[in-house]
């Protein structure tokens, strides 16, 4: 992630980069693109703070759904990343609100079927566990996002770029974080037995 | 009957850890921060009843893991409490060694590592 002062905007832009995450309760902008990836807003309508995860879930889920899945507990865990920092903040969950996009659908995606599916098909089973509303979803299609949120407000803005050459880089810097998540066989934490 | 306490604000990863647990004969309970979970904890004792085990995460509203622990080991010293959290931060690990956690486990667990790091503490 990186912070800009200096920008069209007139406030604080956090732009983060595919596997980031980052909340605020000031009035500041949190940018991202997204391809296959998804971004999470959520917003604490009540305490006025929010933040914005993008991340992606590195294969299907089994049919037994997202609790008894080892690849769905990636995006659990990105999950409350998110949501730790938002109640760092002291945000509640009970009070939270999301905006989803992403998931976008491109050819040879990462050499496994149905990737976008699969992320949907997490955030659909998640947010009905979590009972926290959907607000908003604009998930799937084979185009990319830009999305701005503002962390004090909740809003969100999606632009689609139907130009793939658009933000080319931003597509590498996701190409590698997907290649780096789905690559990764040591995807659970550390076990620590206290004395 | 013999308790587990999975504390946690994410109905998820209570429902995620029940499941892990499922099969080792112990009655699961959940509360959704710390301040809940003493209240549980208490009503449990009140019925004679043990809790063999708390599992809790740290960052939940109103009351988090690191103050529930030291509020726990107030009353009682010796069950053990495993914290299931994404912080791994030496700091944070230190601070809950510090308040009386007997483990840590930093999520996404593997549902074999919970099963086994769980019968150890019981033991």
């Amino acid at each position: 992630m990186i912070r800009s002062d200096n920008n069209r905007f007139g406030k604080p832009l956090y732009i983060l980069y595919p596997g980031d995450h980052h909340a605020a309760a000031d009035n500041s902008l949190i940018a991202t693109v997204v391809g296959s990836c998804v971004a999470v807003c959520l917003y604490d309508y009540r305490k006025m703070i929010g933040g914005v995860g993008h991340f992606i879930v590195p294969g299907s889920i089994g049919t037994e759904g997202i609790i008894a899945d080892e690849v769905a507990a990636q995006g659990i865990t990105s999950m409350e990343h998110l949501i730790g920092e938002i109640v760092k903040l002291g945000g509640d969950r009970k009070s939270f609100r999301a905006t989803l996009y992403g998931a976008g659908e491109f050819s040879g995606d990462h050499g496994l079927d149905n990737v976008a599916g699969s992320n949907i098909q997490f955030l659909h089973e998640y947010f009905k566990l979590e009972k926290i509303q959907v607000a908003r979803e604009d998930l799937g299609g084979n185009y990319r996002r830009k999305i701005f949120f503002c962390p004090r407000t909740g809003s969100s803005f999606r632009k689609i770029l139907m130009n793939n050459r658009d933000h080319s880089e931003f597509m590498r810097l996701e190409s590698e974080y997907i290649n780096g998540v789905f690559g990764n066989n040591e995807r659970f934490g550390k076990v620590l037995l206290f004395d | 009957m013999k308790h587990i306490m999975v504390i946690d604000d994410s109905p998820t990863i209570r429902t995620s850890v029940e499941f892990a647990l499922n099969g080792l004969g112990y009655a699961m309970d959940q509360a959704e921060n710390g301040s809940d979970a003493l209240e549980k904890v208490k009503s449990i004792k009140g019925k004679g009843e043990d809790v063999a085990l708390c599992i809790v995460d740290i960052n939940m509203p109103v009351m988090d893991g690191i103050t529930f622990i030291g509020e726990f080991r107030k009353v009682d010293r010796f069950t053990p409490v495993l914290v299931l959290t994404t912080e791994s931060e030496e700091g944070k690990i230190k601070a809950g060694k510090e308040a009386g956690a007997s483990g840590w486990i930093v999520k996404p667990f593997k549902n074999q590592d919970m099963m086994d790091i769980v019968q150890k503490l019981v033991k």
